[in-house]
């Protein structure tokens, strides 16, 4: 069936649109930085979003839960046995993911008997000369570097808006609590469809369907804090220890909410 | 790279990732052969007890071979993670190689099991490498005697623990000193515990710092393997606290003003 090149091109067109469609209601994940790291954080219905990796990496994750574990614990691994094997400064994203995740996730991807995995990463990571980078990484192995900062979702519509507000705000010059709570604001924003946008998308189906599952998701931050989990993680360079990464605890966060929501 | 890494797995433990991905250490050397006798090596004087806010560990930095001074500045204490310090005695090679498995299985627990190890569960870690390690000591190569200090947060309280070279682990609840200067120190230091100004236990940070340095200068004084402090060339003890807040190591900028309090007898 597939020996024909355009058949396979076709099957790989439909995978692109399986996966597309099953990531469809992952929620953002936003991977900012501030003036002493980096910060990624996340709503989601059931805990389990956002992960330390290393020594200075951090996962955020959405997709099919056994998806995000499988690949988790992949990069566990590898970043440990090479951090073991060679040095921890030896561990870095770049390379986990060029020449291990990357290549494998491309693979499986075109393997089309396989199933693919139904996953978006989000990494973030201190490097040796202490600043903040993130990546972010496709379900078909695509990944790309951001200085910025950057955000993954299910809804490429809501990623776009979120990414321009990223792109236009200073994060890098901003306070911890600062830098996390404009990305709140901006998560806020991006969930909300401009009124133009509602409008154009009225009549079409699809779209139709996609709201009615979106359907009793909060749509702004206070509904998200009653509803959903905030996960928070952060790296901080300045810790004085080897392992830079932190969560905020349960009280951080009613702090946080008691601030942002007024 | 991922090719080693493809089996499902999820106990956290890293020493099966390690001997999964075939590096874990050897652990008998062939055509050497045994000695008669376990000799405990010695060249080093490593201590710890209990004071007021949780343990102190401290060590003499000189590493030797035979009667030769082989290095002035070797680290003795060594931290695994957060909450936990290691002071080693005994072979260096094996002993850092043994502090690189620890921490690396400790973090790699940690992070895949989204939880701590429990105290016990460290406690037997280091047990456990060192009886893996009986045959390297047996054979007079790679014999180790650590002491290991943990932090438990959930239980709010410090342990202390010395292992012998077979891996038997004993809890200390009030001071304990190994290496080749450790005779001369142990019982100053149950001297200063039984009839000393108060208790180990009770000494605040500045009095156990204070203590821990003059005791590793007075080993050295009779011991030539445990190296004193050159200040003219900064080098100073290595001396560690572990607290409720984790690990913290006394800085060499510190330190200096601490030594030169710590040698008046005042």
């Amino acid at each position: 069936m597939f020996e024909e090149p355009f058949r396979w091109m076709e099957a790989i067109s439909t995978r692109h649109s399986y996966v597309r469609e099953k990531l469809s209601k992952g929620q953002p994940v936003i991977g900012i930085p501030y003036n002493e790291g980096a910060v990624i954080l996340g709503f989601s219905p059931q805990p389990g979003k956002i992960f330390e990796i290393y020594d200075r990496i951090a996962l955020g994750g959405l997709g099919h839960p056994a998806d995000v574990e499988r690949l988790r614990m992949t990069l566990l691994d590898m970043a440990h046995a090479e951090g073991f094997n060679r040095s921890a400064k030896d561990v870095t994203i770049g390379r986990l993911l060029q020449f291990g995740l990357a290549p494998a996730l491309k693979q499986n991807f075109e393997e089309i008997q396989r199933a693919p995995y139904l996953i978006q990463m989000l990494l973030a990571e201190i490097n040796h000369e202490d600043d903040a980078e993130f990546f972010c990484v496709n379900y078909d192995g695509y990944w790309k570097k951001f200085k910025q900062g950057t955000v993954i979702s299910g809804d490429n519509k809501v990623s776009g808006r979120i990414q321009k507000n990223i792109d236009n705000t200073d994060f890098v010059s901003f306070t911890l609590n600062k830098s996390i709570q404009s990305a709140l604001r901006i998560w806020e924003e991006g969930r909300k469809k401009p009124a133009l946008e509602k409008e154009s998308l009225k009549s079409t189906d699809d779209n139709d369907e996609l709201d009615d599952e979106m359907e009793g998701y909060p749509t702004d931050l206070k509904e998200a804090f009653e509803l959903w989990n905030l996960e928070v993680a952060i790296l901080n360079k300045n810790t004085g220890r080897k392992c830079l990464y932190s969560t905020l605890s349960e009280s951080e966060i009613s702090t946080l909410q008691s601030e942002v929501i007024r | 790279m991922i090719e080693n890494f493809e089996k499902a797995h999820g106990s956290g433990d890293f020493l099966e990732l390690l001997k999964r991905s075939g590096h874990y250490p050897q652990q008998v050397l062939s055509g050497i052969p045994e000695k008669k006798a376990l000799d405990i090596p010695q060249g080093t004087t490593v201590l710890a007890f209990h004071y007021k806010d949780g343990i102190i560990v401290a060590g003499d930095r000189r590493a030797t071979a035979g009667n030769a001074i082989m290095y002035d500045r070797c680290d003795k204490v060594i931290p695994i993670d957060d909450y936990s310090l290691m002071a080693i005695a005994g072979v260096p090679a094996t002993a850092f190689e043994m502090a690189r498995v620890l921490s690396h299985n400790f973090e790699y627990y940690r992070r895949s099991q989204l939880r701590a190890m429990s105290t016990e569960g460290k406690v037997r870690a280091l047990s456990k490498l060192l009886k893996d390690n009986v045959a390297m000591a047996l054979q007079g190569v790679g014999g180790v005697s650590p002491l290991f200090a943990i932090y438990d947060p959930q239980q709010d309280r410090a342990f202390l623990y010395f292992y012998d070279m077979l891996g038997a682990e004993f809890q200390i609840l009030t001071h304990v000193a190994t290496g080749s200067g450790s005779p001369m120190i142990k019982g100053v230091l149950e001297h200063e515990n039984l009839w000393g100004t108060c208790p180990l236990k009770d000494r605040s940070e500045g009095e156990a710092t204070s203590l821990s340095i003059r005791l590793l200068q007075t080993a050295a004084q009779f011991d030539s393997a445990t190296g004193q402090a050159r200040p003219d060339d900064k080098i100073y003890p290595t001396i560690a606290k572990i607290t409720k807040n984790g690990y913290q190591f006394i800085l060499d900028d510190e330190m200096a003003d601490i030594y030169k309090s710590s040698m008046s007898r005042s």
